[in-house]
């Protein structure tokens, strides 16, 4: 599956897309997102799983952001 | 009146003293062959993913190895470079689990679901240690500690839920956890208990190795997978200061590599 790696650096900042890992289930991703993409000193980082990205443009197509 | 925190070793009886350099030194041991496999499994991963991990597993392990060293040559004297460099391979205290080569996918999942996890157990009984030394470092251990559970735990699902793969898994868990009861050692071991009392660890071993177990369990019985119980029946011939029944240690071949003996000529002075 999918998943999709969201960081901010600082509290102020806004959350950004950082890309994308592929993992068998949240644990994994959440590991593999943290160790693939530690070029920054993360304050916050998530995964979303691509499967539940709701697309809104007409042809709006996964992927969104590459892979 | 009783000391509640201990800023040294001053004031604290000599089985406390004892009993933690004893569980440090096994700690950093375990931690020292943690990372010498997970750096191995750099190459050969049945994912990318897990090569980059493993990886960063490696490094963190590492960089444990070197706070526990630190703290255990201010307050025991230890010398790092001793610990490590000319010790007799009989004489680590680590997990026996890691003596040998990971040899296989499902025995490196056990190694990091298994052994990480116990480590990690122990280190979480220090958190809020009245030995203030360790509690410094504690927090950051853990910090880094919850990506190698993730991982660990990913991988044992994953594993487990493919039918050529969850026998072998079975057996690797089976003897990693067997490994780690001899690790944490008897319910009776002075120095576990001395330290409990002096509120330098906030649960002892026996306690702890039945938590492990409970969570293993429910997390082989989520997966589908039987987990036999592991504690040995007796304990016979068990050293506090290496954590073993036995007088052996990890191979030869391990040992070497550990202090890079085939570079010995060229290590700086």
């Amino acid at each position: 599956m999918i998943y999709e790696v969201f960081a901010r650096r600082s509290h102020d900042e806004e959350l950004k897309h950082v890309g994308s890992v592929n993992a068998a289930d949240d644990d994994l991703a959440k590991a593999y997102a943290w160790t693939l993409y530690d070029e920054e000193s993360w304050v916050e980082m998530c995964v979303v799983p691509r499967d539940s990205v709701i697309p809104i443009t007409p042809h709006g197509r996964i992927p969104l952001w590459g892979n | 009146m009783v000391q509640t925190e201990f800023e040294s070793l001053e004031g604290m009886s000599e089985a406390c003293a004892r009993g933690l350099g004893n569980l440090l030194w096994a700690l950093a041991d375990t931690k020292l062959l943690l990372g010498y496999h997970y750096g191995e499994w750099t190459f050969g991963t049945p994912a990318l993913e897990a090569a980059v991990a493993n990886c960063s597993l490696s490094q963190t392990e590492l960089g444990h190895v070197r706070l526990l060293h630190a703290v255990l040559k201010k307050h025991w004297g230890e010398d790092p470079e001793l610990l490590i460099e000319r010790r007799p391979a009989a004489e680590f205290a680590n997990v026996t689990f890691l003596d040998q080569l990971v040899e296989d996918w499902a025995a490196y999942v056990a190694a990091n679901a298994v052994v990480d996890l116990a480590a990690t157990r122990v280190l979480h009984t220090l958190q809020g240690s009245a030995f203030k030394p360790i509690r410094m470092s504690v927090d950051k251990m853990l910090d880094e500690e919850r990506h190698h559970l993730h991982h660990g735990r990913g991988w044992f699902r994953s594993l487990a839920a493919r039918s050529d793969g969850a026998k072998r898994l079975a057996e690797a868990t089976r003897d990693a956890l067997r490994a780690v009861a001899v690790w944490l050692g008897p319910a009776d071991d002075a120095g576990d208990r001395a330290l409990v009392a002096a509120r330098v660890k906030a649960a002892s071993n026996a306690d702890l190795f039945a938590a492990l177990t409970q969570d293993l369990t429910a997390l082989a019985r989520e997966a589908g997978l039987p987990l036999e119980p592991a504690r040995p029946s007796s304990f016979g011939g068990w050293d506090a200061r290496t954590r073993r029944m036995d007088a052996r240690g990890p191979a030869d071949e391990i040992v070497f590599h550990l202090r890079g003996s085939a570079n010995e000529l060229f290590k700086l002075s």
